[in-house]
């Protein structure tokens, strides 16, 4: 007969010290525990303080409304149905929450036509760099975040010790691990499943492969503006290359030609094709 | 004899204490298996785990174990006596496969209770949805997932 794991715990700290006993390799690979708890209670306690109203307006920045509820809706602790129908039924006018909810079933519906799938590219880099001229692995500076960029670093530093990060601070640090390190999106991707307490291998990967272009028409980038403007320059103001050497202070023109220099038209043209990258100016979604 | 009741599997994409397999079986041994093979394949730290297992703690009476999942439930199911294996369905291709197994391997009946659906859709129109991009996926759905009745 196969001994039960134990569940009676007096406080997180036994619980803790169980788990590190028993699952000593993932515990040697990362100790950080997150302050985002696991469990039905903590998610209808995240659920009281959403804020479906200012979320559509407010949900680009790094403070905005957004919900914090998708590591309970990636483990089905939620489900999309209930929080959908909760902020209709309170008489929010909500579209743009639903609609995040929305890309969730989206990403959940290709994956069950594509399957394993999700791991190979889409569609082919519209990038203008050859899929084999991306680096395999993730940089060492990159991963213990070193990099010099306190906006990166930060983003980094958040996600192994709390395993949650803005939306709009993923696509960020994708854009830069993909197109400005030139890494394959693969290597990005598994690492943050490995540290995001939402890590769900569709929404994850599809997600990533939209920032590389192998699931969308361009490539996603944004400028030092952009990143400034949604974070209130918390970072820019700490970094000291906010006065020079910045590799986003450039204009979308200019990163572009730095960061796709053998890019053709034909590289972007299919049927919603217009321009040839995706400027920060509109959002895929999440919760 | 009490008649036999099918074992409720519990798996990391649908934790609902009040989930439907759990609902629809609350006299029943409910198991929930940690995947030796996927921990390793995702590397998964420890912050995920333990943001799991509290999951599972909320979950009364669940009996949470270690191992290679379809094994695991297949013995589970003998030391409780159980009919069967019911559980909530899951797109992850492993969760496809597992179910092949218990059932070719272990010849045991699995009865898979759909996940609540975000947006009620027409009979079938799962299978026809345009997946090409969300704009096409969101179009076809707006007008009625911003309508509670569906």
């Amino acid at each position: 007969m196969t001994t039960d794991l134990r569940t009676d715990f007096p406080t997180r700290e036994a619980l803790l010290a169980y788990l590190q006993e028993t699952f000593p390799e993932s515990a040697a690979r990362d100790p950080h525990v997150s302050e985002i708890r696991g469990g039905r209670k903590a998610a209808e306690a995240q659920l009281d303080q959403i804020d479906p109203l200012n979320y559509g307006r407010t949900r680009n920045h790094l403070a905005g409304k957004v919900t914090r509820l998708s590591p309970w809706l990636r483990h089905g602790v939620l489900s999309l149905r209930e929080v959908r129908l909760l902020v209709l039924t309170e008489g929010y006018s909500a579209e743009k929450l639903v609609n995040e909810l929305a890309w969730r079933d989206y990403w959940q519906r290709v994956y069950v036509l594509i399957g394993e799938g999700i791991w190979q590219d889409r569609e082919p880099y519209k990038t203008g760099v050859r899929a084999e001229e991306y680096a395999h692995d993730l940089p060492a500076d990159l991963v213990g975040g070193t990099t010099g960029l306190v906006c990166m670093d930060s983003f980094v530093a958040d996600l192994h010790e709390t395993g949650w990060l803005h939306n709009h601070a993923r696509m960020w640090l994708a854009a830069y691990v993909v197109h400005h390190r030139r890494v394959r999106w693969q290597a990005g991707a598994i690492w943050f499943l490995a540290n995001l307490l939402d890590g769900d291998p569709a929404s994850n990967n599809l997600s990533w492969q939209w920032v590389a272009s192998t699931f969308s028409h361009k490539p996603y980038i944004f400028d030092r503006e952009n990143l400034q403007r949604n974070t209130d320059g918390v970072y820019c103001e700490r970094c000291p290359l906010a006065r020079g050497g910045c590799p986003f202070d450039q204009s979308y023109e200019a990163l572009e030609a730095k960061l796709f220099p053998t890019k053709t038209t034909r590289d972007y043209a299919d049927e919603d094709g217009r321009g040839s990258y995706q400027k920060d100016t509109r959002r895929k979604g999440r919760y | 004899m009490p008649t036999p009741v099918p074992l409720v599997w519990v798996h990391g994409d649908y934790l609902d204490p009040r989930g439907p397999a759990l609902a629809a079986h609350p006299e029943s041994p409910a198991v929930f298996v940690f995947d030796d093979a996927l921990l390793e394949f995702y590397k998964l730290t420890f912050k995920r785990l333990v943001f799991l297992y509290e999951c599972l703690l909320e979950i009364p009476g669940v009996h949470i174990r270690k191992g290679e999942p379809v094994t695991e439930l297949a013995a589970a199911v003998q030391e409780f006596g159980c009919s069967g294996i019911v559980t909530v369905a899951s797109v992850a291709p492993q969760f496809g496969r597992q179910v092949v197994a218990l059932k070719v391997q272990h010849r045991l009946i699995v009865e898979i209770l759909p996940q609540p659906p975000l947006v009620t859709l027409d009979k079938g129109e799962d299978e026809t949805l345009d997946l090409k991009r969300f704009s096409r996926y969101w179009g076809a759905i707006q007008r009625r997932a911003m309508d509670p009745r569906y």
